[in-house]
């Protein structure tokens, strides 16, 4: 029994010595894990990132970026798991793309100090964890502009998820947009208590609708069901987040705040090709291009060039930091 | 009469590896290796450290759930509200645990552990009184009372729960602050997430066996699961065995939340439930619902979790497999019981050429006076 | 607040909403009456929705109509049917793990079928409201009731269907006898596991049309876990019913209309914690069935498989 757990323990050894000889070999790729609370066509916050971090693969060429992606693992005991057996692997980077994620890198990361992990929406950087920090707010005060200037019924419909993080960070800012310009619009704020309820957010959006909302917005990848719904209601728009959802409703989605997770993506792995594994938090905004409007080039008519050049300003202003818009203290 | 372990042993395994041959097709339409796939599936969670202890690391909260299911599937109700009952106990614990955070751990551990256990067997006792006084279904109360707590959860999470910190710089992630230090359980093995919940959960699970075997209550509980009326007839308040046993039930899936919070992620956070209040139940019919049986049955199922996700990373292949494949596996091997309750199926099969014994059946008119014993509902 | 909730025109927009939200929970959970009034209780509905869901969105994409649609969700409702009585009638299996194991398998695949032949979110052409001639042009009512996509008016109409078939054919008398009296049924010749079998499938069908309705009549589109939970409180709403379509109809309309309730309340402007208006549906329906508590006999053969050796 002795000499077994002996055999044992050293074949254990053994096979992590090779593999850590494994990935010294690969030294010249950068080995990136992805694992992600839905699924890589979630058309918002997952898809997103998946695009972010193949367009880092397609820039640096596929032979010197290996990319891994791991989905469905919105709660964090599971993605636990997955994030400790990349860390073993021997992955270069790993990104863990949700808030959720915080504690279980905190826990996983001081056992591998020269890999790199990644997380956000967070702030919380350590020695090797990076975290990434979209400035949702900013965006949507352009989208709260927009909004409040293209209303007929001087009601905007919000489809909310659950009241946390992103969200609100989103709608605070959104309404302190549409407040700016335009006081007498009522921004409806409503939650459906999931984020992938699509169908209840499809309900959501009618009812907003129903009650006389005529441009919504929204976040989480629930949305979709919302966008459908907005676009069986002619002369509504839907002004969205996260990423360009034009394709699910041509005729509907006006906008889009999108978050730019190249450009993240590839900041990490510059850090780390200087020698810094962690301890930076990256922040998505207006001013460095991590957050971008995109407008719908087939509805780009009906946003009247004034309130083009106004949010433009306001664009400016935000990137200049003479206007700031405000968080939830 | 049951069949030898050797042939019990050899129709679970037909039946697993039938369920990989049929999940096969699903890998190999996606051009996956379907051996390289189940190398990483049936090896990945046994052969290194890493797999050994995650996978016992995910036994601790299925051993725990799973011993309230056979406590209450023993005393005749289903529970289905682990989901809740976990919730509802790790946030009656967090509570506790952040209230006095300043209290020796020595006290504390204990207290918060308690308060866990408590929290849940409230839980899970509502649904058992509404069961037991009102005639309230408990699956469809405790369908209800799960989405209950999960809404519950965020609320407090995001306000009065919530990490100050998280307020003061805006991202306003629903978690609390980490608990105090000295009550986590620490780790049986250092660099993995194997903590002392697996000893907990196994030492529980010996003191459930006692619990039904050897003593009066437990054997009491076991007669209401028998026969309601035969234990009503004996003297046994049903009632309050229900009460009791759901509480219990809800008890140690209560447990199961707090260990994992204090084991696994040292705050409490929305998905800390993860679904193991379902799991629990696969977890301990596989275990034929015994305390003992259910260490390995969870070992096993925390090995096929875990491996089918291991198995995902093996070969690139989208997440949605894997939860068919399991799928796929439960309904083989539950599938595949039968043979094993009833051996005279095996002999069906391996002795064909005997003649097959089919009983005539002669169709009856149905009487009137059947139909009048179909206890119609009072609504019609 | 409370007066913009009393105006007519948020109380039909209300109801509105309530109607359409009962629809899937109405069809999945008459199908689950189906197969527990023959003594079979069905836990993978939630499985079934999802394969239903997937499989009439991609039959439709590629066709072009939601009619071929419907007809291949109906098709998978068979497949998925005799897939669990093959499990849980002829294999005897525990139908509580079953259940589940047919819920993951179904969720899993329509998962990873839509990864396979579309891999993107995209709408459809659903079906269209039909408005029904005259009565549509009712005041309230006409807005409210009849003026909806064909699913929703047959799913009403299976109550009166479902009523009939149980309690005044000699077929529903069987059903009944199955989960009743399953030994006495076959002593007087009939086949408990046909009776059983055919439940399941009309059942597994009507949970299919239920997961098609999400796709097909209500967000015209298909996206991972459409289903979100549904198929689990149809389940429940068996129990609230009591196995009785009227009942069933009761529940599903209870709790869709405090569902709609909670959004209107939100939309209109809420001074409470959202988590509470989204919590409401559960905690009312579980203190409906509290306050109208009475005895109840159910199937009483209910999850027990029926063999004839016996045990």
């Amino acid at each position: 029994m002795k000499k077994l757990s002996i055999l044992i323990v050293s074949l254990l050894i053994l096979s992590a010595l090779l593999s850590a000889c494994a990935g010294q070999q690969q030294a010249q790729k950068i080995r990136i894990a992805l694992i992600l609370p839905s699924t890589v066509d979630d058309l918002s916050w997952s898809q997103g990132m998946t695009e972010g971090v193949k367009a880092v693969q397609a820039e640096l060429g596929e032979d010197k970026v290996e990319v891994a992606i791991s989905e469905r693992l919105g709660n964090p005991t599971d993605a636990a798991a997955a994030i400790r057996q990349y860390a073993s692997q021997g992955f270069d980077l790993i990104i863990a793309h949700g808030s959720q994620y915080q504690s279980v890198l905190e826990e996983i990361a001081p056992e591998f100090p020269k890999t790199s992990f990644a997380y956000g929406t967070g702030f919380q950087a350590h020695d090797n964890i990076f975290a990434y920090d979209p400035q949702a707010q900013e965006g949507a005060y352009l989208q709260g502009m927009l909004a409040a200037k293209l209303t007929k019924t001087n009601i905007i419909g919000v489809v909310g998820p659950i009241e946390a993080g992103d969200a609100i960070k989103y709608n605070y800012g959104f309404e302190q947009g549409v407040k700016a310009v335009n006081p007498d619009a009522e921004v409806r704020i409503a939650y459906t208590g999931s984020f992938g309820d699509i169908a209840k957010a499809a309900e959501l959006a009618k009812a907003h609708m129903d009650a006389g909302a005529d441009i919504l917005t929204g976040t989480a990848q629930q949305t979709v069901g919302a966008i459908r719904a907005c676009a069986e209601r002619p002369g509504v728009y839907w002004l969205g987040n996260d990423m360009d959802q034009s394709s699910i409703a041509p005729n509907t989605v006006l906008t889009a705040q999108a978050y730019d997770w190249k450009s993240v993506v590839m900041q990490m792995v510059k850090f780390r090709q200087e020698g810094k594994v962690g301890g930076e938090h990256l922040v998505l905004s207006l001013a460095n291009g991590g957050l971008n409007i995109v407008v719908n080039p087939n509805l780009s008519s009906v946003i009247p060039a004034d309130v083009m050049a106004m949010i433009e300003q306001a664009k400016k202003d935000i990137i200049d930091g003479k206007l700031v818009v405000e968080l939830p203290k | 009469m049951k069949s030898s372990y050797r042939v019990q042993l050899a129709i679970l395994v037909i039946a697993v590896i039938s369920a990989l041959l049929v999940g096969a097709i699903l890998l190999l339409i996606v051009r996956a290796n379907p051996f390289t796939a189940y190398r990483a599936m049936l090896l990945g969670p046994f052969s290194s450290l890493y797999g050994l202890t995650e996978t016992a690391a995910k036994a601790t909260p299925l051993m725990l759930v799973g011993l309230g299911i056979v406590i209450a599937f023993r005393s005749g109700i289903l529970n289905i509200g682990g989901e809740g009952q976990m919730i509802i106990g790790a946030l009656a614990a967090t509570v506790v645990a952040l209230t006095f955070q300043n209290w020796s751990p020595l006290v504390l551990l204990p207290l918060t552990l308690l308060a866990g256990f408590l929290g849940g067997a409230l839980y899970g006792a509502i649904p058992g009184a509404l069961r037991a006084y009102f005639n309230v279904n408990e699956i469809l109360s405790t369908i209800m009372l799960n989405a209950i707590a999960q809404q519950v959860l965020v609320f407090l999470l995001r306000g009065p729960l919530i990490d100050p910190t998280e307020i003061a710089y805006g991202t306003g992630f629903p978690q609390t602050q980490q608990l105090a230090k000295g009550i986590w359980l620490g780790k049986l093995i250092p660099q993995t997430r194997l903590h002392w919940g697996f000893i907990i959960a196994i030492v529980l699970a010996i003191f459930v066996y006692i619990f039904l075997w050897r003593t009066v209550i437990g054997y009491r509980l076991r007669a209401v699961g028998a026969g309601p009326k035969a234990a009503r007839y004996a003297g046994i308040p049903v009632e309050r065995g229900l009460i009791l046993a759901m509480a219990l039930s809800g008890g140690f899936a209560g447990l199961a939340g707090i260990v994992e919070v204090l084991g696994i992620h040292h705050r409490l956070l929305d998905g800390v439930s993860a679904g193991y209040g379902f799991t629990g139940i696969v977890a301990a019919l596989f275990g034929r619902l015994h305390p003992i049986g259910l260490i390995p049955a969870s070992f096993l199922f925390g090995a096929l979790v875990l491996g089918a996700d291991m198995m995902q990373r093996a070969v690139a292949i989208p997440a949605a497999i894997v939860l068919t494949i399991q799928g796929i596996m439960v309904l083989f091997v539950v599938g595949s019981d039968i043979f094993i309750r009833r051996p005279e199926w095996v002999e069906k099969i391996t002795a064909r050429w005997r003649p097959k014994a089919s009983q005539p059946a002669q169709p009856v008119a149905l009487s009137s006076s059947a139909a009048s014993d179909q206890g119609e509902p009072p609504r019609d | 607040m409370i007066d913009q909730l009393l105006q007519m025109s948020v109380i039909v927009g209300i109801i509105t909403t309530g109607v359409r939200l009962a629809t899937p929970f109405l069809l999945a959970a008459l199908g689950e009456m189906f197969d527990q009034r023959a003594g079979v209780y069905n836990l993978g509905v939630e499985g079934i929705m999802m394969m239903g869901a997937f499989v009439g969105f991609w039959v439709a994409l590629r066709s072009g109509s939601p009619w071929w649609g419907i007809l291949a969700a109906i098709g998978v409702g068979i497949f998925m049917g005799l897939l669990m009585g093959l499990i849980s009638i002829t294999l005897q299996a525990e139908q509580g793990i079953s259940g589940i194991g047919l819920y993951m398998f179904g969720v899993g695949l329509a998962g990873y079928l839509f990864r396979i032949t579309v891999g993107y979110i995209t709408g459809i052409e659903g079906f269209k409201p039909i408005a029904i001639p005259y009565l549509s042009d009712l005041p309230i009512v006409g807005q409210i009731f009849f003026n909806h996509n064909w699913m929703v008016y047959f799913a009403f109409l299976m109550v009166p269907v479902s009523w009939f078939v149980l309690y005044k054919t000699t077929w529903g008398l069987k059903i009944r006898s199955a989960g009743m009296t399953p030994e006495a049924a076959d002593t007087l010749g009939l086949s408990v596991v046909a009776i059983r079998y055919t439940c399941l499938v009309i059942g597994s069908i009507a949970a299919a049309l239920a997961g098609a309705f999400l796709t097909l009549g209500h967000t015209n589109m298909y996206a991972d876990n459409i289903s979100a939970g549904r198929g689990f409180i149809a389940v429940a709403l068996v129990y609230f019913g009591r196995w009785s379509p009227w009942g069933i109809l009761g529940g599903a309309l209870f709790f869709s209309l405090v569902d709609a309730l909670q959004l209107w309340v939100q939309v209109l402007g809420l001074n409470i914690p959202y988590e509470f208006a989204v919590m409401a549906p559960y905690v009312l329906t579980i203190l409906a069935l509290t306050v109208a508590a009475r005895q109840i006999w159910g199937p009483a053969a209910l999850g027990k498989p029926f063999n004839r050796e016996g045990d």
